[in-house]
């Protein structure tokens, strides 16, 4: 391939230029055509096995498929003249032979390629006489189902598994009419990205047993978002039904994760569903802390903090704006910042440079660390005597109950924000309810300083509000005069106040993310630190 | 500190090895004698030396296998995948792909007829069927009762001319009809 060289080819009537060696059917995208496959995937090497994809190609004698096929010079492809669409007509009908066609049952109906494209341009009947094969559902492992009356042999997962994953469990079992899809006894879909070959699967062949007939696909809510459960920051979409994230997938990002999401991120999202969850603004009336409105609660809040030093214990799942509106109580009342991060162990995807479920299991670790927060084991450690202590949706688990006694006897004061209530924080003068990640906005900086947007996906429970509106009200109510309490005035104002995002916009991050510059150096919290 | 962008950090890492221990198939099954050992790990050894990845060997390490012990189990296809450094599932979907290769036990004689269009016309069904009740085996694949028959149809043996080839084992025999059925099986008992 000559670096550089570009060809021009004629698809559906469509001009245009790709650079020398693209396949025709990216070229096809390129040109907003879409060229109908199974065996085809961008994210694993080419097969060419399911003939699919075929075109038709002016000045030759036979139709070409166009996932294994280069583009030439002058080429003229036709996707839908007629030769072209009986191939495939053709293609389809030895695909439903022995396909069970139980879409009515199958959790891939409404998202399935062999429906669209047999609603597309398959035939309206079978000719297909015979009794159907039949062979039993087979447990995967892991969270794979297989059922392979609905296979269609594409062998996506296959390639997954022996070219990305490198650890090639699944095998082409028999042949001709009789082929399925096998592995062998006792090895499983174990590997911490084998999830994937569920997406993968262009029917309902893989399935996922997290998933197993919990919704129809047609019935979910889909927004945008980032996957929070470690510092790699892997583009996801959370799927959400009535109100409830039932599902997580990986949303495609060439620079980020490609195609793919490893288990570990992919099934932790039920506690976005948490029912334990705070709804209403608390205040300390004597002993027991009692439901309050917002305004007084905020007030409340900040009559706690005002004139003391804030020693703030933040979450490094926050948002970035989240951070910075903290950062900003900070640096107004003095203090220090500081988080801790769950651990667990590392999981690399071998086939994709740089891919890997980080041992730092939260979202945004690398945005806390630029907006000043420190990192440590000991988050109550810095608490000095008549600081105020300031909790952001850490729950602190695993902190001894003789250092949470002996960090509320040093606190002049407590002020929580958090989704839920651990019982130490009924000692609380304050308590301010936020939402979760899935309930608002905002973005996260990723291990390697991409700053990545999230979108809602469901509604915040009771009266909780997003962090940055509560914070930016409680920076207010401490004498602020900026008032940012929407996401991207936020995010604007972060941008200025801290050189590594300077120069973002919110809108122009888009749903790709931009990087941080690489000499970025984390600030100093507060002059008062 | 954060792991450096861009790598995964160097602290524990999460592999498929941890989450499946899977000590090598043939390994667990405490029973399973390995083939490749003495003579024939020898033989192995020598083969290797003709082909430039191990992987090139998987048949012939497979007809090893199946010369040695009549069939291929699955015990015996970890074992080949470990000596050639593949994965047991790829040997399997090898060896499941070859109809030549048994996944089965079969009877010490593995009786083969061809019974395509041309030896059809010219009534190998009838062959077939003489040799199922010389044998005494239920059915086609079936082995017969004391173990040392198994009779299957196979395409196009390439002796058209001669119908109906048969193959018994190694042994090619041509123009074989039904009422030779008895005399050969009978030479075989
Ligand atoms: S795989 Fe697709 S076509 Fe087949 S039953 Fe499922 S939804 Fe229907
Ligand atoms: S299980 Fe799915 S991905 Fe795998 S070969 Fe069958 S249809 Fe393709
Ligand atoms: S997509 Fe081209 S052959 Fe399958
Ligand atoms: S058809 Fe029987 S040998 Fe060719």
């Amino acid at each position: 391939m000559t670096e550089g060289k570009m060809i021009s080819v004629t698809i559906e009537g469509r001009a245009v230029q790709v650079p020398e060696g693209t396949s025709m059917l990216e070229a096809a995208k390129v040109a907003g055509v879409l060229i109908p496959h199974y065996c085809y995937h961008p994210g694993l090497p080419v097969a060419g096995v399911c003939r699919m994809c075929l075109v038709e190609v002016e000045k030759s004698a036979k139709l070409a498929p166009a996932c294994a096929t280069s583009v030439a010079e002058g080429q003229v492809i036709h996707v839908h003249s007629d030769p072209a669409r009986v191939a495939r007509q053709g293609v389809l009908e030895m695909l439903l032979i022995n396909h069970p066609l139980d879409c009515p049952i199958c959790d891939q109906s409404g998202e399935c390629e062999l429906q669209d494209y047999t609603f597309a341009e398959g035939r309206k009947d079978s000719r297909y006489r015979e009794a159907k094969r039949f062979n039993p559902v087979e447990d995967f492992g892991g969270d794979v189902v297989y059922v392979p009356n609905r296979c269609i042999l594409c062998t996506r997962c296959v390639r997954f598994m022996e070219d990305v994953a490198h650890d090639p469990v699944l095998n082409v079992s028999e042949r001709g009419d009789r082929a399925v899809i096998g592995k062998f006894e006792g090895q499983d879909l174990t590997h911490p990205w084998a999830g994937n070959v569920v997406e993968l699967c262009p029917v309902g062949a893989l399935l996922s047993k997290d998933f197993l007939n919990k919704a129809r696909s047609w019935d979910l809510d889909r927004s945008a978002s980032i996957c929070p459960n470690c510092t790699q920051g892997c583009n996801t979409a959370l799927e959400s039904r009535d109100n409830v994230v039932v599902r997580m997938r990986p949303r495609p990002n060439e620079d980020v994760n490609k195609y793919f999401l490893c288990d570990e991120g992919r099934l932790n999202y039920r506690w976005l569903n948490r029912r334990d969850r705070v709804e209403f603004p608390h205040i300390r009336r004597g002993d027991a802390l009692a439901p309050a409105g917002w305004d007084e609660a905020v007030e409340a809040a900040a009559a706690a903090l005002r004139g003391r030093r804030v020693h703030v214990v933040a979450s490094p799942s926050l948002s970035n704006e989240v951070l910075f509106q903290l950062a900003q109580v900070i640096a107004r009342l003095g203090g220090t910042g500081v988080f801790r991060v769950r651990q667990g162990p590392e999981a690399p995807l071998d086939g994709v440079p740089g891919l890997s479920l980080r041992a730092d299991r939260a979202a945004n670790v690398r945005g806390a660390e630029l907006l000043g927060f420190r990192r440590t084991e000991t988050p109550l450690a810095g608490l000095a005597n008549g600081d105020a202590l300031l909790v952001a949706d850490e729950e602190l688990a695993g902190a001894d109950a003789a250092s949470l006694a002996a960090a509320a006897a040093t606190a002049a004061a407590v002020v929580v924000i958090g989704t839920t209530l651990p019982s130490w924080a009924m000692r609380a003068a304050v308590m301010l309810p936020i939402a979760n990640m899935a309930e608002e906005e905002g973005t996260f900086t990723n291990v390697e300083g991409r700053v990545q947007r999230y979108l809602q996906a469901k509604a915040a429970p009771g009266l909780a509000r997003p962090g940055y509106a509560a914070m930016g009200d409680l920076l207010t109510a401490l004498g602020d005069q900026t008032v940012n309490v929407v996401p991207s005035d936020v995010f604007r104002a972060l941008a200025a106040a801290h050189a590594p995002f300077g120069g973002m916009t919110y809108e122009g991050l888009g749903l790709r993310g931009a990087t941080v510059s690489a000499q970025a150096q984390p600030a100093a919290l507060a002059a008062a630190t | 500190m954060s792991a450096p962008a861009g790598g995964p950090s160097a602290g524990p890492r999460l592999t498929a090895l941890d989450r499946a221990p899977r000590a090598d198939a043939h390994e667990r099954d405490e029973n399973y004698q390995p083939v490749f050992v003495n003579a024939r790990r020898k033989e192995l050894d020598e083969l290797l030396t003709r082909y430039p990845t191990k992987m090139a060997a998987l048949l012939p390490a497979l007809w090893i296998v199946q010369e040695e012990r009549g069939w291929v189990s699955e015990p015996a296809m970890a074992e080949v995948a470990a000596v050639l450094g593949l994965t047991p599932a790829y040997v399997k979907g090898v060896v499941t792909f070859y109809t030549m290769y048994h996944q089965h036990p079969v009877g010490k004689y593995f009786v083969q007829v061809c019974t395509t269009s041309p030896c059809n016309v010219c009534g190998a069904e009838d062959v077939v069927r003489a040799f199922l009740k010389q044998t005494g085996a239920s059915d086609l694949g079936a082995t017969s009762p004391d173990g040392r028959f198994t009779v299957i149809e196979v395409e196009c043996l390439g002796a058209c001319g001669f119908a109906t080839p048969v193959m018994i084992n190694n042994e090619f025999l041509e123009s074989v009809s039904a009422d030779r059925v008895p005399s050969i099986v009978g030479a075989l008992k």
